[in-house]
This record gives C-alpha cells, sequence and structure tokens, in this order.
C-alpha cells in the first residue's frame, strides 16, 4: 500500500466511466478494509455512519452516503466560472475523479495554470466529506451530536501543558487538543522557545498529566536549535524523576523507564520548508504521515507568516492559499484529535497618526485560530503572556520566564534569599536569582 | 516556485527527520552543529561556538562601538580551515557608507599571528587572506539588490566566499525612504531579507547585516523590543526588518562594571559590551571586548 500516493481509486482508473452498481461497489469496499486502507479507528465512526453495521463493516447506508459524496457534482463547490467551465470541458463531471491527479497533472489536463490546480484540489478536499486515500474518521454535515455529548466530550479532552502553570491556568489546563491556536509575537520574546517546550510537553506520560504524543514541527525559518531541544528534553526528565521520587506508586516509575532524551528526541518530526509552496505541499501530505504515526498529538508550525510575506503581488491568492492552509490544520487537528499551533508575526499598523503593533497576515487571517496568544514585553522588561482570543476562557495576562531550563513561570526571588553576586560572564540583573536554580 | 516538490510525495514525506536523528549524526547536519568562530574564545563561549550557519545575524549599535571592527575580523576568521573554527572560504563585504578601510585590513592580516594563538604558524602563512575577500560598494538599493541577487550567487555558488557581511544596512533605507514610503520600504526590506536567507540557506553560508541605531523620544518606539528604555536607542529599521533575523547582537561602548577590568582603565582602553538581545538557542548575555591593533578581544 503506498500510502506516500494517492490510492488507486476505487472506481477504476477511467475517469470516465459512468458509476458502478451499489453491490460491486461494496466488494470493492470490503478488499479494502482487508488491506486495513478503511478503518483505522473504529471507535471513531460516528453514528450517522455505522446505522446498522457493526464498528468495522460499513452498513449500506454508510456506503450509499460515500458514494453520493464522492458523485457530487463540481457545478456544487465554489470554484470559480472560468476554473468550472474548463474543468467540465476537459471531461470532470464529480469529485472523486479530480481526487486522483496532482495538481501539476490536472493543471495539464485542463489548461489552467498551477496555482489554480493547487487551489481548486485544495478547495474540493476540503468540501469533500470523506477522503479513501486517508480515511481515519468523519466530520459531515450528517452527525448528529447533543449538545450534552459535546459538553462530554469538551471535559474529557486532553491539555498540553507549557511548564508556566500561570499561562496553564489561563488557558484552562494548557494548549487544547481538537484546537488551532495561535502565538504571536515580537522578534525574540520567546514563541520559538514555547514551541521546542510543547514539542517536548507533549510527550510526558499520562500519569503525570500529559497527553503520551508524538510531535510534528515545520519550521519555516530555520530557528529550531536541536541542542536547545535537548536541553529542554533534560530538564524535563529530571524534573519528572523528581516528581516521581515523591511518589511511591510503580507506575510513575515504570513510565519513567521510557522517557529519556533519545526517546523524546525520536519522537519530534521535523521537516524544514524553504518557500510557502514547501510548507503547503508538507501540511496536504500530513494526513498520510498521520495514518502512519497515529500516535502524533501535536503539529507546530513555527513561522507561518515568513513564507507568506514576500513574493506575493497578488494578495487575494494569498489569503486564499491561506485560507485553504488554514482549513487543512483546521480539519486535521478536529478528525485526528490533535493540537495545532502556528506562530505568527508582528507588524506594525497605522491608525489614527497612532502607530501600534498588530498580529501579520491581515484581519482575515485573525479568524484562523480558535485561540491567540500574544506575547509581548512590559515597561520593565519582563515577559508577558496575553490570551486574547478563547472561546471558553476570558482575556487575561500573566508573567512568564524563560530559563535555561526552558519555559517556566517566573519565580519572585523571597526577600529572605541573601543577593546574589554576579560570578563569571556578567548577565543582565533579572536573571541573578535564578542562577540558584 | 518549483512545483515538482509538490509531485515528488515520497520524496517530500521521506524529508521529514527525526530530531534524534539530527543530533545524533552532528556530521550530516552541518547547519545545527558547525558554527563560524569569532577568533576569539571568549566571544565564542558566548555565542556558544559562534555565528550559526543558516540564517541572518544582524550586529547593531552607535557609531564607533565596533561594529566593522568584528566584521573584518571575521571575514578572516572565515578563511581559516574547519578545526580553527573557519569554513576554509573567502567573504563578500559589501560596502553602503564609507569606503572600505583597506589599511585596517592589512594591518590585521599582518598581526593574525598574534591574535590567533590557538592556529599554528605555518598554517597561517599558508593563508592568503587578501585574495578570498570581495569587496563591493553599493551606493543606492538597486547595487545592493543587484550585488546579492547576481554577484553574490555566484561567489556563492563557486565556493569561493562563505560569508556575506553587508554594512551597513540601514545607511541605504534610511534616506531613500520617507514617512509617505514606508509600505515600499517595507516590501524592499521583505524581499532582501527573503533573498538574502534563500541564500543562507541554500549555502550554508551566514549573513552577517550591520546596523545602525535611532534614538528612541518615548517608550513607544520601542514597543515590541526587550532593549533598556533608559539606553534611549533602538535598532534602525523597525519591526519589518527585525522578522527577518534569526539573531540580534548589540555592542555599545557603555562599559558596565567598568571598575572590575581595572587594568584597562588604567591603561586608557574603551571597553565596549557585545551584548545578546535574541537568539533562539542562547540566554541573555553579554561581554566585555577591547579593539587592539591586532583586533577584537574579549575580556574575562
Amino acid at each position: 500500500m503506498g500510502t506516500s500516493r494517492f490510492p488507486p481509486s476505487i472506481w477504476g482508473g477511467d475517469r470516465k466511466r459512468s458509476a458502478e452498481p451499489l453491490s460491486q461497489l461494496l466488494l470493492r469496499l470490503m478488499s479494502l478494509r482487508g488491506r486495513g486502507l478503511w478503518f483505522r479507528r473504529p471507535e471513531r465512526i460516528p453514528d450517522a455512519w455505522a446505522g446498522s453495521g457493526s464498528p468495522t463493516s460499513p452498513s449500506p447506508r454508510a456506503v450509499e452516503l460515500l458514494f453520493a459524496a464522492m458523485q457530487r457534482h463540481l457545478g456544487s463547490y465554489p470554484l470559480s466560472p472560468g476554473v468550472r467551465v474548463k474543468l467540465v470541458s476537459a471531461g470532470f463531471q464529480t469529485a472523486e475523479e479530480l481526487l486522483e491527479l496532482k495538481p501539476s497533472e490536472l493543471s495539464r489536463e485542463v489548461g489552467i495554470s498551477k496555482e489554480e490546480a493547487l487551489e481548486t484540489l485544495q478547495i474540493i478536499k476540503r468540501e469533500c466529506p470523506v477522503d479513501l486515500s486517508r480515511f481515519a474518521s468523519v466530520s459531515i454535515s450528517g452527525k448528529k451530536y447533543t449538545a450534552l455529548e459535546l459538553l462530554e466530550q469538551e471535559h474529557t479532552q486532553g491539555f498540553i501543558i507549557t511548564f508556566c502553570s500561570a499561562l496553564d491556568n489561563i488557558m484552562g489546563g494548557g494548549i487544547p487538543l481538537t484546537k488551532t491556536t495561535e502565538i504571536c509575537g515580537a522578534p525574540g520574546v520567546g514563541k520559538t522557545q514555547l514551541c521546542m517546550q510543547l514539542a517536548v510537553d507533549v510527550q510526558i506520560p499520562e500519569c503525570f498529566g500529559g497527553v503520551a504524543g508524538e510531535a510534528i514541527f515545520l519550521d519555516t525559518e530555520g530557528s529550531f536549535m536541536v541542542d536547545r531541544v535537548a536541553d529542554l528534553a533534560t530538564a524535563c526528565v529530571q524534573h519528572l524523576h523528581l516528581i516521581a521520587g515523591s511518589h511511591l506508586e510503580e507506575e510513575h516509575q515504570k513510565a519513567l523507564e521510557n522517557f529519556s532524551l533519545e526517546s523524546i528526541l525520536s519522537h519530534i518530526y521535523y521537516f524544514r520548508c524553504h518557500n510557502y509552496t514547501e510548507l503547503l505541499a508538507q501540511v496536504h501530505l500530513l494526513p498520510d504521515f498521520l495514518l502512519e504515526h497515529s500516535k502524533v498529538q501535536l503539529i507546530i508550525v513555527d513561522g507561518i507568516a515568513f513564507p507568506f510575506r514576500h513574493d506575493f503581488d497578488d494578495l487575494s491568492l494569498r489569503t486564499r492559499l491561506l485560507n485553504g492552509l488554514a482549513q487543512q490544520l483546521i480539519s486535521m487537528a478536529n478528525n485526528h484529535k490533535l493540537a495545532v499551533i502556528w506562530t505568527n508575526q508582528m507588524t506594525t499598523k497605522i491608525d489614527k497618526n497612532q502607530s501600534m503593533l498588530v498580529p501579520a497576515l491581515g484581519e482575515s487571517w485573525g479568524h484562523a485560530a480558535t485561540i491567540r496568544l500574544i506575547l509581548h514585553w512590559d515597561q520593565k522588561q519582563s515577559r508577558l503572556a496575553t490570551l486574547h482570543k478563547s472561546p471558553s476562557q476570558k482575556e487575561a495576562t500573566v508573567l512568564f520566564d524563560i530559563t535555561a531550563q526552558g519555559f517556566r513561570d517566573v519565580v519572585v526571588p523571597s526577600p529572605l534569599s541573601p543577593p546574589v553576586e554576579p560570578s563569571g560572564n556578567p548577565r543582565k540583573r533579572s536573571r541573578d536569582g535564578r542562577e540558584e536554580e | 516556485m518549483d512545483w515538482d516538490q509538490l509531485e515528488l510525495n515520497p520524496k517530500v514525506i521521506a524529508a521529514i527527520k527525526k530530531a534524534l536523528h539530527i543530533y545524533q549524526h552532528k556530521e550530516e547536519f552541518p547547519a545545527q552543529h558547525k558554527k563560524l568562530g569569532f577568533g576569539c574564545p571568549v566571544f565564542n563561549r558566548l555565542l556558544q561556538g559562534g555565528l550559526p550557519l543558516v540564517g541572518i545575524t544582524e550586529l547593531v549599535g552607535q557609531s564607533s562601538a565596533g561594529k566593522t571592527q568584528i566584521g573584518l575580523q571575521l571575514s578572516l576568521c572565515v578563511q581559516y580551515p574547519y578545526e580553527y573554527g573557519g569554513l576554509e572560504s573567502g567573504a563578500i563585504y559589501i560596502c553602503t557608507e564609507d569606503v572600505f578601510p583597506d589599511k585596517r585590513l592589512q594591518q590585521l592580516i599582518a598581526l593574525q599571528h598574534q591574535l590567533r594563538t590557538d592556529v599554528p604558524q605555518d598554517v597561517i602563512k599558508k593563508i592568503k587572506f587578501g585574495n578570498s575577500i570581495f569587496i563591493e560598494h553599493a551606493a543606492d538599493i538597486d547595487a545592493l539588490f543587484e550585488c546579492v541577487t547576481k554577484r553574490a550567487p555566484i561567489l556563492l555558488s563557486r565556493g569561493m566566499v562563505r560569508l556575506i557581511i553587508i554594512d551597513s544596512i540601514a545607511a541605504l533605507f534610511r534616506c531613500e525612504f520617507g514617512i509617505q514610503h514606508s509600505i515600499t520600504k517595507a516590501k524592499y526590506l521583505q524581499t532582501l531579507g527573503a533573498k538574502l536567507h534563500q541564500l543562507s540557506s541554500g549555502f550554508q553560508s551566514p549573513v552577517l547585516c550591520i546596523n545602525q541605531v535611532t534614538d528612541t523620544v518615548d517608550e513607544r518606539g520601542l514597543a515590541g523590543t526587550n532593549l533598556d528604555v533608559l539606553a534611549r536607542v533602538s535598532p534602525a529599521l523597525g519591526i519589518t526588518w527585525s522578522n527577518q533575523l534569526l539573531m540580534r547582537l548589540m555592542v555599545s561602548r557603555l562599559a558596565r562594571e567598568l571598575s572590575r577590568d581595572t587594568h584597562a582603565a588604567a591603561t586608557g582602553t574603551v571597553v565596549r559590551t557585545l551584548s545578546v538581545i535574541f537568539a533562539p538557542h542562547l540566554p541573555q548575555s553579554c561581554c566585555h571586548y577591547t579593539v587592539s591593533a591586532e583586533g577584537v578581544k574579549g575580556a574575562e
């Protein structure tokens, strides 16, 4: 099974064929199930799909819905008229015919530009409720949940802690899974540090309050320094050993056996994107990767603004590509129950002769993330984190600090401790109190 | 725009690496582990090795703080072999304001053996320092772009240089753009930053941009930075440029804790300070240094 390519269409190779009878279709789906393609996580199948069938075999109703989805006519998608006319005249009628092709093949066949081909595929994928090549879970308008069920789901959903308890508190426990979080801030305030810290924290075993997951790090700016991550990981392991030492239960000790520097680093998957094409391509292909690595609980994009802020004369194309990107990330967060984080730059906005710092990429991008965290400095050079936008928590600001061990709370030195002599390499005054840690 | 990337699905997926692999196989990932040394153990300790190979580093400070001296020293350091912290290649030095200080460079070359006591004499004698420094003068922005987009890639692709120094980047942008052209200025800065970034990551070569400071009248000018308000200066070119940087270093003549360095105070040499303002792998810290005949030397 080639997970790195779009698998062959179950309808057969020739896209101009008419639809198969339902029974034959069912047989093909069964064979797919046998190859493990179909059901990766049976517990995720929502009720609307399982219907009268069991979780491991699709009911006829499920197949009917799938059939209907794939046969949906192109005319119902929000494509631009010019592109639609060209697609229809080239012989494409339904969504599934398009999904088999790669963007360059599509642009060659139809006679549209490559950017338009990419955009079209993004739209189709976004609207198509079930994609056979990456079936793990379904989000489709036919699904019905009551609000009570959703509330229960919310309560059990996990959080990734940041090790800064003040920040975790205002966020309701940490970075939430199934949601997208944006971290904005000026250069040097600590966005990459927070991302590296979270890539380590997501792996904390469950008995210590973590989610025991893996992380994917997409780096566009080149600011990922593996030695620094190694330092953070070592500090985290030591911290957990201290906690385990005070607990006499065995499970804590056992969980720590597998939690070492090597295991932490081996569960962070790193990819360097040099331009926006690579970033879009990698996000496009992430669902395949997630099928093979089902323990991933965190996707980090460090520097989502960086590749999009130059090189774009056509701003509307940029907006469309960004929207497509956001939609893909949001759908991955929902379907695979993981947290998606991205970092954004700040830019100056002139408003009534006053300049202020606002997150980059425009007003419309502000709607892409569910939660927005803004990191900044105050007058006294301390670092602050403001929870700017959240569906469930109120807006609040806390102090945080970045130490040699990583992202932490600010430690207020007690008035009784003696003043520390600065020694060796002179450091800024505010850091002296922490040299004893 | 490389559309072939999108088609090579297996290649793109295979390019995902585990962080452990990067950590353990240091030779395969020089961008993460190797650094360009400064030729001074104090500086190398402060920066945990030196300049990172990929990314734009900014050196900002008041005039006569020693920025050009550090730039000249780096253009000599890059020519040493790998085991002495160099990259065995030359440097391209782009001057935008003053004439290149050729006499000072000759003086530094003549005294290299005094500065680099860690390198054997015969190794130093073999390197022809003057031949590998390519000097460009860029009087306006178009000339700078021409140099960065056309001439620098040729030198980099032939392996003749592995360090780009721009001295200074603020000079051109501050005079040509008034307040009303701030959007055009931002666009130029972003394009320049992107191009430098591309060269840096494509050829694994550090880029050092020297920048000036401006006075700030009130605290709003410092919004978004962690610089001391009392210092009353902030780097020129604002946040548009800061977003392009990997690392920012600040030099100043305000010697803190001058009383500790009694020797320097007695001989009257000016003690300067080099601080790390931000870097993804370094804490905020600083060290002192002096500029002498043989170059820039950190003070313990």
